[in-house]
């Protein structure tokens, strides 16, 4: 027993290292990234993508269902985007609310008769509406596919660009978003195939006319511990895997991908359960096999604000499906692994998906345990066990406050003093009692998905109505 | 011999966890103190900054008129700065009678040669800066040293160098951009080569032509794009030498440069164009063919709503929706195609164009159209899909559209 005490504690031990010191050089590697990039932009500028008449057009599609509080803003903010070639289709997925009276008011919708040819399996279309007021805009109006993806199929089938970039209903571009999320397409057309933009958290900051107004830190910790948790796994995680060629999650909020190549991998899985890392996931399958020379890049600087959830039941919620999405697409592509024809992809970025992300819950709690345990039993001296916990916690500051620093030397969106000091603030306190409910909650994620217990909970949102000032 | 799990086991957590903590502490600390420096020295600089920008806002005429001895600023990096940030967004926005006082107080003052020095001996950074800055001045002494910024190991140099000349748009930067490629081949991504080539080709297109001929592979077709783009009605005639290329890119440019109405060879071709094997050579037809506005066209425009591509169809009936010609003979064609597809695609441009009403009202008053027939017609309009297969075959398209000629 105390033998294997030992041997575990070694584990957890080695494990949370190495997961750290991974992180660590994710963090190094994004540094290094982001600065490129910022010299990038500054010697070439967005306005030659604004001017050239060969920007190719991009479908935008926006599933929506029951957003009735949000939906004015959010569209209106994409008719408002910088960029040559447009279109922005709504898919109302059978709103039981008035989304589509919302918009038909807003945007002066006419029924149209358009070509629909439901290449991707979605469920029927009750209608097609095209704005009098905007024609780039067209509205789908369809039964409810009781997921996201059967909506954003709708709108696949619906897209006539070469390019789709896929937006929540919930959320708010920057102006010049698909500008800077293009420029690596624009760079490399034949090879990016798809790139991801960031996503940022709303709540606290102001919209007006849909656009964003003035970006403030939340109130609620919870709502600031969710801010650096982005920070971390887009300004860390997603720039460093993304320059390694080895993205696996595009975020189902914001992102850009080759309208050919989302129709050949049969579009959105209808039963994905995160079904954004899906499509990714297959994507790479499908360019793998094909042995094809590609490129899936992440932008850091293209920004999508979002709601996040503001109260814990909510945040358990999203991060049990989270969980649940992660532990469907990784079982689904375990086929992948540590195969010669899947590249890095099987050999590094899923090994590092299933042992880094999807156990971490799993042994973080485990661990804790047993370290508790061996304390107990004396196995552990007292004074390592809080060496060790005192190690951890100051580890994983350094990545946290490592991602703080990040935005501040490139983005730096948060411009107020008193929003800096909170956001390192809670770089150290969000380690305890957080982490642990975080872990909680993924746990219990993964019993969900082993029961088979994949219903879509809602969460309780304010909509965008509650950020706008007039 | 101890075994390799036994050494990992003796080099246990406890060996440097104390280290590791210090270190950790100390990296905590260090990025603190860097954000927080970091803050408190930006926001002097842009206080001074700005101060400074409104003091010379200030003396604004006096520091354009050159009354405002340069030697006050040059001389001082954190000035000189200034002034030129100040000066180029000024001449972005200026009309041609300030531009042309502003680019006069830029080579008074000397900056611009100080940037042509700089884009020809600094390397790296600094020498990137100085090409993109050139650019700006959109000044033509400027253009010999953005050439040579093209020939740069470094990629990113190249590309700000080719980005400078794109906005000099004038022949010679093209002149100097061509002969680069001429020498080098593709060596940037393609399309912001294009976009500057569109840009300085603009006015004299016909310099394309030869390194068109001339060029191979991926380049060519990336030169066709951009003659595609520019080309004029003067170009016409030499165009019709790619009409028959085996790249098919080119044949696609062609027909994209033949969108000027000029000469019936040019519908000619365009029509056999639109008949192409490859898809997008088809569109860039159609879409050529639509801007026409000829009653010509039309065989070939019905022919492309029955395409086999979805995005031919689209454009095929949006240029037939555009055409100046009278909707209700052009429907009664589209639905005795009997193409449910074709159908779709009309009814969508039609309703996209809001001319449901109009298509309806020419329907009821066309006295060409016998009353069944109309009946017939209306009672597709309504529901948007085809009738049960008593109707005309499909080959009428082809003899209504030569009466509609």
């Amino acid at each position: 027993m105390i033998r294997l005490l030992e041997i575990t504690n070694h584990a957890v031990f080695w494990y949370y290292l190495a997961s750290n010191i991974a992180y660590l050089v994710m963090l190094l590697v994004a540094l290094r990234t982001s600065a490129m990039h910022q010299r990038h932009l500054e010697s070439h500028g967005l306005r030659w993508i604004r001017d050239t008449p060969l920007a190719p057009p991009i479908s935008i599609i926006t599933p929506a269902h029951n957003e009735e509080a949000s939906i004015r803003i959010a569209v209106g903010n994409l008719l408002q985007l910088d960029y040559p070639e447009l279109e922005v289709i709504v898919v109302n997925d059978g709103s039981e609310d008035r989304t589509l009276e919302e918009m038909r008011e807003e945007f002066h919708l006419r029924p149209v008769r358009a070509v629909y040819v439901a290449e991707m399996k979605s469920a029927s279309v009750r209608g097609l509406y095209r704005s009098s007021a905007n024609p780039r805009l067209l509205v789908v109006d369809k039964e409810p596919g009781g997921s996201k993806a059967d909506a954003v199929n709708a709108g696949l089938n619906m897209a006539t660009s070469p390019y789709v970039c896929i937006v929540d209903s919930d959320s708010v571009l920057e102006r010049d978003a698909l500008l800077r999320i293009m420029l690596p397409v624009l760079a490399d057309p034949q090879g990016v195939v798809a790139v991801g933009g960031i996503i940022r958290v709303l709540n606290g900051s102001e919209i007006a006319k849909g656009q964003l107004r003035r970006v403030r830190l939340p109130r609620k910790s919870i709502e600031v511990i969710q801010v650096i948790e982005y920070l971390r796994a887009f300004l860390i995680g997603r720039e460093a895997w993304g320059q390694g060629n080895m993205l696996t999650i595009i975020s189902g909020a914001f992102g850009v991908f080759r309208t050919d190549l989302v129709r050949a991998v049969g579009g959105y899985r209808a039963n994905a359960i995160g079904e954004d890392f899906d499509l990714v996931a297959r994507m790479h399958r499908h360019l793998r096999q094909k042995k094809v020379d590609y490129r899936i890049h992440f932008v850091p600087d293209p920004m999508c604000w979002t709601e996040v959830p503001s109260d814990l039941k909510s945040l358990g919620r999203q991060r049990a499906r989270w969980q649940k999405g992660l532990w469907d697409v990784l079982w689904s592509s375990r086929d992948m692994l540590f195969r010669k024809r899947y590249g890095r992809i099987g050999w590094i970025a899923l090994p590092y998906l299933w042992l880094f992300e999807l156990a971490a819950p799993v042994v973080e709690i485990a661990g804790l345990g047993t370290i508790v345990l061996a304390a107990a039993l004396g196995v552990l001296s007292r004074g390592f066990f809080l060496q060790f916990l005192l190690f951890g916690y100051a580890f994983a500051t350094v990545i946290s406050i490592g991602s703080v620093l990040q935005e501040e030397v490139t983005y730096k969106r948060y411009n107020d003093w008193q929003d800096v000091a909170r956001l390192v603030s809670y770089c150290f306190l969000e380690h305890f009692p957080y982490r642990q409910m975080h872990m909680v909650w993924r746990l219990r994620g993964m019993w969900q998905y082993l029961r088979g217990d994949n219903t879509w909970e809602s969460l309780k949102r304010k909509g965008l109505e509650s950020a706008s000032v007039p | 011999m101890e075994s390799g799990f036994e050494k990992l086991w003796r080099l246990g957590p406890a060996a440097f966890v104390l280290k590791a903590i210090v270190v950790a502490a100390a990296a905590d600390a260090l990025l603190l103190a860097f954000v927080l420096l970091r803050r408190a020295y930006r926001k002097r600089y842009f206080a001074r900054r700005d101060a400074r920008v409104f003091e010379l806002r200030q003396k604004w005429e006096e520091l354009i008129s050159g009354q405002l001895p340069y030697n006050s600023w040059r001389k001082k990096p954190f000035d000189r700065r200034i002034v030129e940030a100040m000066v180029l967004d000024a001449f972005e926005a200026a009309g041609p009678v300030e531009a042309a006082r502003l680019l006069k107080f830029l080579r008074t003052s000397g900056l611009i040669e100080k940037r042509i020095f700089e884009a020809r001996n600094l390397t790296g950074w600094r020498r990137l800066r100085a090409l993109v800055a050139l650019g700006r001045t959109r000044a033509p002494e400027g253009i010999p040293a953005l050439a040579e910024g093209l020939r740069d190991a470094k990629a990113e140099t190249r590309l700000a160098a080719l980005r400078g000349l794109a906005r000099m748009a004038c022949p010679q930067a093209a002149e100097e951009i061509l002969a680069w490629v001429g020498e080098v081949g593709l060596v940037v991504p393609a399309l912001p080569l294009q976009s500057a080539l569109i840009q300085c080709c603009a006015e004299r297109p016909q310099l394309l032509l030869p390194y068109v001929q001339n060029a191979v592979g991926t380049l060519r077709e990336v030169l066709g794009r951009v003659l595609g783009e520019v080309a004029t009605p003067s170009l016409a005639l030499d165009l019709l030498q790619f009409v028959g290329d085996d790249l098919d890119e080119l044949r696609a440019a062609a027909a994209r440069a033949l969108v000027h109405p000029q000469s019936g060879l040019a519908l000619d071709v365009l029509n056999e164009l639109a008949s192409d094997p490859i898809w997008f050579v088809r569109l860039r037809a159609i879409v050529s063919l639509g801007k026409h506005s000829d009653r010509r066209a039309m065989p070939a425009l019905l022919r492309g709503l029955t395409d086999s591509n979805r995005l031919v169809r689209l454009r095929a009936a949006e240029a037939l929706v555009a055409a100046k010609a009278d909707m209700a003979p052009i429907f009664s064609q589209v639905v005795a195609s009997r193409d449910r597809y074709g159908l779709h695609a009309y009814l969508t441009a039609v309703e996209n164009a809001d001319l449901l009403g109009k298509l309806e009202t020419e329907l009821q008053e066309s006295t060409s159209i016998e009353p069944g027939e109309k009946q017939r017609l209306h009672n597709v309009l309504r529901a948007g899909s085809l009738p049960a297969p008593d109707a005309a075959a499909p080959e009428d398209i082809l003899k209504t559209a030569a009466a509609l000629r």
